[in-house]
């Protein structure tokens, strides 16, 4: 605390007021209702902005009026964007206002999204824990959104790209207006009829705070939760947040990236796959290899025996190939030479035999010839032959009446006995 | 329903044979057979990696309630 000989003026302590209430103030909004609303002809506006407890003098210079849209309404509920100033004269503050919006709508939107924020929360909707994750692999994706607008384009291209054997189902539904909110959740109820969904993306692009307002709609955010596969949301841009969004089990920023979150990297899949395969071959190449070298030790052992065996065989064959022909000559050449040369010489000997016999023969037979019966016959003696062919030697023999033949040198003739010799 | 084999599943049981052939002793014939799998696994994935034609269909719920699909115009 200063003493009384140090007192400062007035002057002083209304700059210094001034300059610590002005120095380094940011220009800020302030939500309030505007009341005691004059319009000077000079064009400066002159007015109050309280709430349930305070109330602040405001100003608005005539050049910042002039943007104004249409006049200031006593009682209104605004925003107002300005600085504090203090003046000097009275050390009065005033709040010196550049700029002010309208806070109907906005404001009574922004606590009605602020309540079902709160129910939401009460049933667990929030709950961070209830969030479930997205398959790893999806391969069908239902799209709900407008088919009319930017999203579904961005959705296609992203996931096209990503995954390009992704099959999208899209359903049709208005994403802002009145009946959005309906045909919503009506397009949800019919994802959740879809077979086989990996999982869902509900969005739209960018727009204004009105145009996202569907995405707040408690119905929608309740269809969201009971959807029967994980839901992505995409609303809007990276600053817009709806209750849809936190309902969702995932939060994309945008259509694009909700697809880039719902499809893995082509890619990053075929990079996996590489590596597992080279492990895959790399492992049983090690355990094939192992075996295979041991198979291969064992056949080329195999190999080795096998062609000792063999050659000693072929020595042993060409040996005795060596001795053979030598024996061959001694038993199958010689004997044939000797043969031939016996031919030779037997030849003519057996002709020579063959005539002497034939001659010796011709001799014998002159010989046998004279003393044959029948030559004998021919100088004509006869034979008298019983009926037995026994010859009648003797004159007993001839008994008177007796037949008998007469053999003579041409032939047989029959005779009998007339007389008694 | 049976469930054919999704790339997921192809992935995980692929990552499930080579963790077994990495870590355990196997005898030849087990490991070939898991290889044999694993090859066949292999290929089933690159097939579907191998897919390039994105389909983009359109649902329309029809005034019956039936359910429709169709290409999507684009």
């Amino acid at each position: 605390m200063s003493g009384m000989d140090e007192a400062w003026s007035v002057t002083r302590l209304a700059r210094t007021i001034k300059r610590r209430v002005e120095d380094e103030f940011p220009a800020v909004w302030v939500k309030g209702e505007l009341v005691g609303v004059k319009r000077y002809p000079s064009g400066h506006w002159y007015f109050g902005l309280r709430d349930a407890e305070a109330k602040v003098d405001c100003t608005m210079w005539k050049f910042a009026a002039a943007r104004l849209k249409g006049p200031l309404e006593e009682g209104t509920e605004v925003f107002v964007l300005g600085t504090p100033n203090v003046w000097e004269e009275r050390t009065s503050l005033r709040f010196n206002v550049t700029q002010v919006l309208p806070a109907s709508g906005v404001g009574a939107q922004a606590q009605a999204v602020e309540q079902i924020k709160q129910r939401l929360l009460v049933d667990g909707l929030l709950d961070p824990a209830r969030k479930r994750p997205l398959p790893p692999y999806a391969t069908r994706i239902a799209v709900v959104t407008s088919i009319a607008g930017a999203a579904v384009r961005d959705i296609i291209t992203v996931a096209a790209r990503r995954w390009p054997g992704v099959e999208l189902l899209v359903v049709n539904s208005a994403v802002q207006g009145d009946g959005a909110p309906q045909e919503l959740v009506d397009a949800l109820a019919i994802v959740s009829r879809l077979e086989r969904i990996d999982c869902c993306i509900i969005g739209r692009g960018g727009g204004s705070k009105e145009d996202l307002a569907a995405f707040n709609d408690e119905a929608l955010c309740r269809a969201i939760a009971s959807c029967p596969v994980p839901v992505i949301s995409a609303v809007g841009h990276e600053v817009d947040v709806t209750l849809a969004d936190l309902v969702a089990d995932v939060r994309a920023a945008t259509p694009s990236q909700a697809a880039e979150f719902a499809l893995p990297d082509r890619m990053a899949v075929q990079r996996l796959l590489s590596e597992l395969g080279s492990r895959l071959f790399g492992m049983t190449l090690a355990t094939v290899g192992e075996q295979q070298l041991r198979l291969e030790r064992t056949r080329d052992r195999m190999t080795a025996a096998l062609t000792t065996r063999l050659r000693t065989v072929e020595r042993r064959l060409l040996n005795v190939h060596g001795r053979l022909a030598p024996a061959l000559t001694r038993h199958v050449t010689r004997p044939r030479e000797k043969l031939l040369r016996l031919e030779a010489t037997l030849a003519p000997a057996m002709r020579r035999q063959v005539t002497r016999r034939q001659a010796d023969t011709a001799r014998l037979a002159a010989q046998l010839d004279a003393l044959s019966p029948v030559a004998v016959l021919g100088r004509g003696f006869a034979v008298p032959l019983g009926d037995d062919q026994r010859v009648l030697r003797t004159t007993a023999d001839f008994t008177v009446g007796r037949h008998f033949n007469l053999r003579v040198a041409d032939g047989t003739v029959e005779a009998r006995v007339e007389e008694s010799p | 329903m049976t469930d054919a084999p999704t790339l997921g599943s192809d992935l995980k049981r692929l990552e499930e044979i080579v963790r077994r052939l990495e870590e355990q002793d196997l005898d030849l014939e087990a490991a070939l057979a898991l290889f044999e799998e694993g090859v066949a696994r292999l290929r089933e994935a690159q097939k579907k990696l191998g897919e390039t034609e994105a389909r983009v269909l359109q649902v329309v719920q029809e005034s019956s309630g039936e359910l429709r699909t169709a290409p999507l115009d684009g």
